[in-house]
């Protein structure tokens, strides 16, 4: 909406404009950040331990590298996140069971911190298709390459979609594409896939399908919102499945892969 | 209820034993037969004994046996003497002239009120206002708005540029009632809230209430206003209208059959996307950008009792990009009103009304594009009646009843893998009954009490949804037609009382308490067409607001100036906000988004308004805060509203230079609104996010603003006046804050604050005429 209303005074008038202005915020304590990942696929647990830093400060936010940090099973079964520097702590080989849950524990100075997700079982990605399109919004003619697949129907799901076109990965926060099935559910899915400029023939393109657990979807979607410089009526931080009010995510995943090369 | 009617019956016994006549008729404008509201009468040989005609112009005074002169006033007329023998019933219906002097010269500021009724009606805290009383004064775009005029008021605040909404004594843009001719307006606001929905030149008043609101309206927390549409020229033909840089209005107004009945039509286009079709740019040639609004009013007298009313709103707001993006929303308002007078003190109205708001957006072509569409519609029966007991007592009392359908949205969609969802409608019947009475005591002391009842059912069909503490889903549960989900009610005392002190001096101090049973959900910080209206439920409760507030008002130098003071406090239970990160769009669950809390707001209002002369205007400061708490935010502690605005100055001033030339001047200053900034940041998943700590912890900047207006009055023939209008809005360029972003720039890599800014000086000319 507030685009519409910039659209608005544009159009009409050209007299809108933007400046840079100095807002005094006080900067709040500090507060532990911990991003976790753990990727089915290669049977790896990636964990990023750090602090929040200066809203105003270009430095490289603070990292905590003396942090027990483990990962437990559904039967109760903790193995240890060994630390490997700045910030990281990594394990490998470690073979996921889809459909179960894993609680990732951090203990830092003194504060335990857990996050419970559920790691469900992927769904298979069909093979990508295209289709060519005139050009609109002023962009140039090309293609837009398809998601296809089969939604499960008596389950509700929740996908991420990472896309990699000729080596470039779209794998940031606000760049992950997102699919729930509340309108799909239980049907076949086609769906284009922009990540801005439409493909040319040669190029290629990859889908990382992921799917992944409700509270990770909805993240994915109010981070992105609030890094964009959200307009919500109510900016808060993303609800996540952190306790102690800790930042971040912990998001265990499975995953389905296809690449086509546009010809 | 049964001490109150035993009460009425009383007084109505009472007058049948006593040597009482009544005399009774209507008070209209000689130059076109419009009735007058709120023309005065007077009996000059009693003290505090007199009659207010009602919105119709119908009046009705009962006095003693005797001999009497009636001084009949309204302003920007020539007041009427007429001596009467008042020894039987007597209809007295009187048409009053402009003087002569007004009728030579355009530039004249002619307000509504009395001279010095502001000191000696018991109404508290009403603003009100006619076209006529605005004229001058400047405005965006050069299109005279009553909504943007009320907002340099004290304790009525814009909600800033780009929003159509305000906010009376730190309640929600939600919590005022806006009526056109009885019907419920949901959205005033065109283009995105640059311009209101109504049109100057079809209305005859806006009177705004901010406490002591009369026990006849109901349903929102904060205020009322309404807004009256005129009824069209009862004696001949006329033409009007307007042609300026972004719309041009039109208005045709004639008897049906002379002084029996007239109506009124009157349009309005704007025009921003002709100039775009000139644009070398493709994509802006391709943008369709525009509003168009029309209001009908007719009326016709069927005898001497008997008055029948057609009016109807109609306005559309349409914005769309090639066939890639289209979106268009609108009001419709309908109303059928029946007058009738049984004998000379008994004032019947009875009214249908029809309202409805809608949006619809698109995305896409036909063939794989998808559709939103939501919308909210009522059907409103109301009877009203005035009882005009005696020389000391008004009563009023009536009965309402709304039916409201929500349609909160629905998607339409071609491409196949959508599946088409439609959230569910929703039922509800939230219906009324108020008795007031408006007594004077002595010659000094004026009172009105009232109570009001209200009540509102949430039928079927439907689901209702009940949620834990977090806004998980628990259980649902489907009602079949008509069935009650959830029964709510509650009674609303209202009372407000005057002391004249002197001519000049006077007090006055109101509670009163309200039921907001319906809500509007917005989504961003901006107010927008696409907010979504909920009804009270069994997971939301009413809104209730309760205000005390006390006045002083004092008139110097023979009226010639007004000072008033006024202090407020104001109670808000069940507010409602979202759980951080809501979602709002098509959502049948949205009941569980929402937290809800408690609020406050108190402020001290000053004004001094020059009314007389070559030079007039007024200054108005209001000092308030308006907090809330919700056990959900922050932990529970107090946090500001967004319009918290702690200080707020309006100046207005408008100098008639000659019989050609009118000038005018506005200011306005007011505290930032208060905004969530982030106190830090952090990484994750790749990108730099904002770490939030508190709630409305910030503010925008301080926003100030002059604009400038002059009006240029051709010399005027006989049957034909017109003018034009140049105004400046936001003469000195200052650049205020629409947004306030943060982004990191791309040469440096540090996080900036930027701000965005909607208009910086923008001048317009318009052209009016009036055929007469």
């Amino acid at each position: 909406m507030r685009n519409l209303a910039y659209i608005l005074g544009f159009v009409l008038l050209a007299t809108s404009c933007q400046k840079v202005i100095d807002v005094d915020l006080n900067e709040g304590n500090q507060n532990i950040v911990i991003e976790g990942n753990f990727t089915g696929e290669d049977s790896t647990v990636l964990v990023r331990v750090t602090l929040t830093s200066s809203y105003f400060n270009s430095d490289p936010s603070p990292t905590i590298d003396n942090a027990v940090v483990t990962i437990t099973d559904q039967n109760g079964v903790a193995t240890v996140i060994p630390s490997i520097g700045n910030g990281f702590y990594k394990l490998t080989s470690y073979a996921p069971t889809y459909g179960t849950s894993y609680v990732l524990s951090v203990v830092s100075d003194g504060q335990t911190y857990n996050a419970t997700c559920n790691m469900p079982v992927p769904v298979q990605l069909d093979p990508i298709t295209y289709q060519y399109f005139d050009g609109f919004f002023g962009n140039d003619p090309g293609y837009a390459t398809f998601l296809n697949f089969q939604d499960p129907p008596n389950e509700v799901n929740f996908y991420q979609i990472v896309i990699t076109e000729n080596q470039k990965t779209f794998g940031n926060l606000d760049q992950i594409q997102t699919q729930d099935d509340e309108l799909t559910n239980g049907n076949y899915v086609q769906r284009p896939i922009f990540t801005g400029d439409l493909s040319q023939i040669g190029d290629t393109v990859s889908y990382e399908f992921r799917s992944v657990d409700e509270v990770i979807y909805n993240y994915t979607s109010q981070a992105s919102d609030i890094a964009g410089g959200s307009n919500s009526a109510a900016p808060g931080n993303p609800i996540t499945n952190w306790d102690n009010g800790a930042l971040g995510y912990f998001n265990a995943y499975g995953v389905s892969r296809d690449t086509v090369i546009i010809q | 209820m049964k001490i109150v009617l035993a009460a009425v019956v009383c007084i109505l016994s009472m007058t049948a034993f006593s040597q009482d006549f009544t005399i009774s008729g209507s008070v209209k404008d000689s130059t076109n037969g419009e009735d007058l509201y709120g023309a005065q009468i007077k009996v000059k040989e009693l003290e505090n004994v007199g009659a207010l005609t009602n919105a119709y112009g119908f009046y009705s005074l009962t006095l003693p046996k005797g001999n009497y002169t009636l001084i009949f006033r309204a302003s920007g007329f020539d007041s009427k003497e007429v001596a009467i023998e008042l020894n039987e019933d007597i209809t007295l219906d009187l048409e009053l002239s402009v003087p002569k002097d007004i009728q030579e010269i355009g530039p004249v500021v002619v307000n509504a009120e009395k001279e010095n009724e502001n000191i000696t009606s018991s109404e508290m805290n009403v603003t009100k206002f006619t076209p006529k009383d605005i004229s001058t004064i400047p405005v965006l775009f050069g299109e005279q708005d009553i909504m943007k005029t009320l907002q340099l008021t004290p304790g009525v605040k814009g909600a800033g540029e780009g929003n159509a909404g305000f906010y009376v004594r730190g309640g929600g843009a939600d919590q005022n009632l806006i009526l056109l001719d009885e019907a419920p307006v949901y959205n005033a606001s065109h283009l995105l809230g640059f311009f209101s929905v109504f049109n100057s030149d079809a209305l005859k008043d806006v009177s705004l209430y901010k406490s002591g609101i009369p026990a006849e309206y109901g349903g929102r927390a904060s205020s009322v206003m309404d807004v009256k549409m005129r009824d069209g020229n009862m004696k001949k033909f006329g033409a009007s209208g307007g042609i300026g840089l972004i719309s041009s209005r039109l208005t045709l107004e004639a008897p049906i059959v002379k002084d029996k009945g007239s109506f009124i039509i009157s349009g309005r286009r704007s025009y921003a996307d002709v100039f775009l079709k000139l644009s070398p740019n493709e994509n802006q040639r391709n943008t369709k950008l525009f509003f168009y609004d029309l209001n009908m009013k007719a009326n016709y007298k069927f005898g001497e009792k008997d008055r029948v009313y057609l009016s109807g709103y109609f306005g559309r707001d349409r914005f769309g990009f090639s066939d890639i993006f289209g979106f268009n929303w609108g009001n419709a308002t309908g109303t059928v009103r029946w007058n009738h007078l049984y004998g000379s003190k008994l004032f019947s109205n009875t009214s249908l009304v029809y309202s409805n708001f809608d949006y619809e957006f698109s995305v896409g072509g036909s063939e794989d594009g998808f559709g939103v569409k939501s919308s909210i519609q009522d059907f409103n029966l109301k009877q009203d009646y005035s009882f005009y007991a005696n020389k000391n007592n008004t009563i009023k009392f009536g009965i309402q009843a709304i039916h409201h359908t929500f349609r909160p949205g629905a998607l339409t969609g071609g491409n196949e893998s959508f599946n088409e969802i439609t959230l569910d409608p929703r039922y509800a019947l939230e219906v009324g009954a108020y008795i007031q009475n408006e007594q004077k005591i002595g010659t000094r002391f004026n009172i009105m009490y009232g109570l009001r009842y209200s009540g509102f059912n949430l039928m079927g069909d439907g689901k209702a949804y009940e949620f834990d503490e977090d806004g998980n889903l628990t259980d649902e549960r489907e009602y079949g037609s008509w069935e009650s989900i959830k029964y709510h009610q509650g009674l609303e005392p209202r009372i407000s009382a005057s002391y004249i002190i002197s001519e000049s001096n006077s007090i006055k101090a109101s509670y009163n308490r309200n039921f907001q049973y319906i809500h509007q959900l917005s989504n961003s910080t901006t107010s927008s067409p696409t907010d979504v209206w909920v009804p009270s439920s069994n997971n939301i409760k009413p809104q209730i607001a309760d205000q005390v507030a006390l006045g002083y008002y004092h008139n110097l130098n023979k009226n010639m100036y007004r000072i008033s003071t006024e202090v407020y406090y104001k109670d808000l239970q069940n507010q409602i906000d979202y759980r951080n990160g809501a979602q709002t769009i098509l959502n049948n669950l949205v009941e569980g988004e929402l937290v809800f809390g408690d609020g406050r707001a108190y402020g001290l209002e000053f004004q001094v308004e020059k009314k007389k002369g070559k030079f007039t205007g007024w200054f108005s400061y209001t000092l308030s805060r308006s907090l809330r708490t919700f056990a959900d935010i922050d932990n529970g502690k107090e946090f500001p509203a967004r319009q918290d605005r702690i200080h707020d100055l309006s100046i207005v001033l408008m100098y008639k230079l000659n019989d050609a030339i009118a000038l005018s001047a506005s200011w306005v200053y007011y505290t930032g609104d208060a905004v969530t900034f982030p106190s830090g940041k952090y990484e994750v998943g790749g990108v730099t996010v904002p770490f939030y700590t508190e709630r409305n912890g910030y503010r925008f900047p301080n926003y100030h603003r002059m604009d400038l207006g002059c009006t240029w009055y051709f010399k005027e023939r006989e049957k034909f006046e017109h003018n034009m209008n140049f105004s400046i809005y936001n003469a000195y360029a200052r650049e205020n804050a629409f947004t306030i972003t943060f982004q990191e720039n791309e040469d440096t890599g540090n996080t900036e604050a930027v701000q965005t800014t909607l208009f910086r000086l923008i001048p317009a000319i318009t052209y009016n005429f009036n055929l007469k």
